[in-house]
């Protein structure tokens, strides 16, 4: 008997140390930014609020950490409330699915991050989504991002990260040459007789990772749709549409197949961005997320953003417009007006500024008057002239099934028919799923 | 009596809790909650889903024509890296065992290769494969290393091959060498004095008895190839297309990239588990049968 207790003791204590262990373990990340936050408190008439956020971007943590603490001061000064926020930052590459998570077991953070164009929808839809659009930061929002974020008529999300994109070209190269960024198909195709006359490679290619050859169905889908074939997305939700329309979009790929770098598949981003930056190549359809790769490896480089043409129609050569990192408050908040307060403070006259600037991110409110970098200039200038669209809503489903279809269509595997009626199945696939 | 029985088999459970909760919570209840998903067509965000039987498990097999050909894909995989893996374990573990002084030697630096992670190592091989091999062909006279390696899909299962075998010899090599280590000296001295050759002692006298190593490592290389995901992600990510990709991958792929289909991406899982029962659970049978003692 006495054998029998000591086991049972051994097993409590065991237990008693593993909890110990992930007890702390848990409670360490959220504990420094709540002492940094609960800084400024003291009085004992003050609201105690506790605020979840979560934000998969654990690179910016010390920008938000600051950025908090100044939100937690300004709460204490005019409302008495002592805020003190649980920062959660998961990496990126499980943030999505660890949100998922928390929401499908009632464990909503109060606020937090999402991908606009990819996850708005289906997040709206399975009701995770606070309307803010009565909310005073709406008025702030620029005309070009405000429609991302848009869903229904209702503002769902306050936008952080925003991109303007198309290609990348080398100036350099470009200036030497006498060249502009072409308009058309066929300035395209003098463009690259030039370049290759004059013993520069054209094209960078990198699709060892399917989403970079992906880029082209965004581009391309998005000045078709936004010229000539306006309902496209629409009727390809309702099953009576079909990427045949789009074939033209093979016509700028094999364009950029047939004069690009050699073996392809074996270059990712990162290498990618390398090899361009040290002018492997004049041109790389890429967007300017890039930039901090790209002038790390060789920090002269100069590089501008142009609209890929995709066909002789120079209006259909456009910037594409997207948001990435959204900020959204959860409708099962139980202190909703803290973060409320909270979300307006993200795009707050005075703060924000800084705040947006120290992110590196683009300007996405009247309220953003910072310097931006000459490739967002780049990039600013179509968009001012209203040669810009909002990235096409496609689905997630879509988007990965074109970069493994241009993958294989670039190693020649299947053809072009295989790769749009691979893209057919998928988005009915996805309608079927989400009906 | 039955009192003594209850004792020892409650300071036994007592003994394993720990172990067990650890296992039941983290492992065995999320493999039956995994299996219950399969049958409904939940998509890992809605709150509400829907019973649809055994439909997503129809559509796996029946329509899916990207997940039957991970399916070849995989099996080809296990057939050549349970025969090489454990062939060239094998004879590594014979030459090794017939050096005298530098045994220590020569079965660390075989074993090393196990001890770095696999996704570090297929980083590592995917530089080779780009970098170093091109260079090298360029430098020498070697043209057939300048292979588009890990860009074309006929290679690029070769490539695969390469590193999981670079990363996998190793252990089951120790396997080896500790069951070489164990038959008994007087048999081998036996047949030397009976005149059988170096080779007739070898699979006469040491294969019989090392089976009982054979089936483990057998096991080991079945299962975990089955199982394979790294070596494929870190080296090709599955592509150019879907080329080279393995079930795991398309598991993958069809929960956390695709339309997130959670159910549907179970059902493949669950298809994948009873594939590994069957073919681990003949393949101990038959081999268990073929064990001898000395």
């Amino acid at each position: 008997m006495k054998k029998s207790w000591k086991s049972v003791l051994a097993t409590v204590l065991a237990a008693a140390l593993l909890a110990g262990c992930g007890a702390n373990g848990g409670n360490s990340g959220g504990a420094d930014s709540e002492a940094a936050a609960s800084g400024s408190g003291g009085s004992g008439e003050a609201k105690n609020v506790t605020l979840k956020v979560f934000i998969g971007a654990p690179r910016f943590k010390e920008h938000f950490d600051k950025f908090i603490a100044d939100f937690a001061a300004k709460e204490k000064a005019e409302k008495n409330i002592n805020v003190s926020v649980q920062l959660e930052m998961p990496n990126p590459d499980n943030a999505s699915q660890i949100l998922k998570t928390r929401l499908a077991s009632n464990d909503a953070p109060d606020i937090f991050a999402l991908h606009a164009v990819n996850e708005i929808p289906s997040f709206y839809k399975a009701g995770y989504l606070e309307d803010l659009s009565d909310q005073p930061f709406v008025g702030k929002l620029l005309d070009s991002v405000k429609p991302s974020v848009t869903i229904d008529g209702k503002v769902v999300a306050v936008p952080l990260e925003t991109l303007s994109w198309g290609y990348l070209y080398n100036k350099k190269i470009f200036a030497d040459l006498g060249l502009t960024p072409p308009q058309t198909l066929t300035e395209m195709k003098a463009v690259v007789e030039k370049l290759k006359a004059n013993n520069i490679t054209p094209f960078l290619l990198s699709y060892k990772e399917a989403w970079i050859p992906q880029l082209f169905l965004p581009l391309a889908v998005g000045a078709i749709v936004n010229t000539e074939n306006p309902d496209f997305i629409e009727r390809m939700n309702k099953n009576e549409g079909s990427f045949s329309e789009m074939k033209a979009m093979f016509d700028i790929i094999d364009l950029v197949n047939a004069n690009g770098t050699d073996k392809a598949l074996e270059v990712g981003g990162d290498d990618g961005a390398a090899a361009f930056a040290n002018g492997k190549a004049a041109m790389w359809v890429q967007g300017p997320w890039y930039a901090e790769t790209i002038l790390s490896a060789n920090p002269d480089f100069e590089f501008g953003v142009a609209p890929l043409p995709i066909n002789d129609n120079p209006d259909a050569t456009m910037i594409n417009l997207s948001t990435s990192t959204s900020l959204a408050v959860s409708p099962a908040s139980k202190n909703k007006e803290v973060a409320l307060d909270f979300i307006n403070y993200v795009l707050d006259d005075k703060a924000s500024n800084a705040f947006y600037q120290a992110l590196k991110f683009n300007p996405v409110a009247k309220v953003h008057t910072f310097e931006t970098y000459p490739w967002v200039n780049d990039a600013m200038a179509y968009v001012k002239e209203g040669k810009a669209y909002q990235d096409p809503s496609m689905p997630q489903s879509v988007k990965d099934e074109v970069g493994k279809g241009l993958q294989a269509y670039f190693a020649g595997q299947i053809g072009q028919d295989d790769v749009l009626s691979a893209l057919d199945k998928a988005w009915k696939a996805f309608n079927k799923v989400n009906k | 009596m039955p009192l003594k029985r209850y004792k020892k088999y409650a300071s036994l459970l007592m003994f394993t809790a720990p172990a067990f909760l650890l296992y039941a919570v983290f492992l065995l209840i999320p493999t039956l909650g995994g299996m219950f998903y399969s049958f409904t067509d939940w998509n890992g965000l809605n709150k509400s889903y829907h019973f649809v039987g055994f439909a997503n498990f129809a559509e796996a097999l029946g329509e899916d024509s990207d997940f039957v050909h991970s399916l070849w894909f995989t099996l080809k995989y296990v057939v050549f890296m349970v025969v090489l893996q454990n062939a060239i374990a094998l004879l590594l573990a014979v030459l090794i065992e017939t050096r005298t002084k530098s045994k220590g030697f020569f079965r660390t630096v075989f074993f090393m290769p196990n001890m770095i992670s696999i996704i570090i190592s297929s980083f590592m091989w995917t530089f080779v494969f780009t970098q170093v091999l091109p260079q090298i062909a360029e430098k020498t006279a070697l043209a057939f290393l300048d292979q588009s390696w890990i860009g074309n899909p006929s290679v690029s299962f070769y490539s695969i091959l390469i590193v999981s075998l670079w990363n996998g010899v190793g252990y089951m090599l120790i396997i080896y060498l500790a069951a070489l280590q164990g038959v008994p000296q007087h048999l081998k001295e036996a047949a030397v004095i009976d005149g059988a050759s170096p080779f007739q002692r070898f699979l006469h006298v040491t294969v019989p008895m090392i089976t009982h190593a054979i089936t483990i490592c057998f096991f080991l290389t079945l299962n975990g190839a089955f199982k394979v995901f790294e070596v494929v992600y870190g080296l090709t990510g599955g592509g150019p297309g879907r080329s080279t990709q393995v079930i795991t991958l398309n598991i993958y792929e069809e929960a956390f990239s695709n339309n997130f289909r959670y159910g549907y991406a179970s059902a493949k899982s669950v298809i994948l588990f009873v594939m590994i029962l069957i073919i681990t659970f003949i393949q101990i049978s038959v081999m268990k049968k073929r064990e001898v003692e000395a």
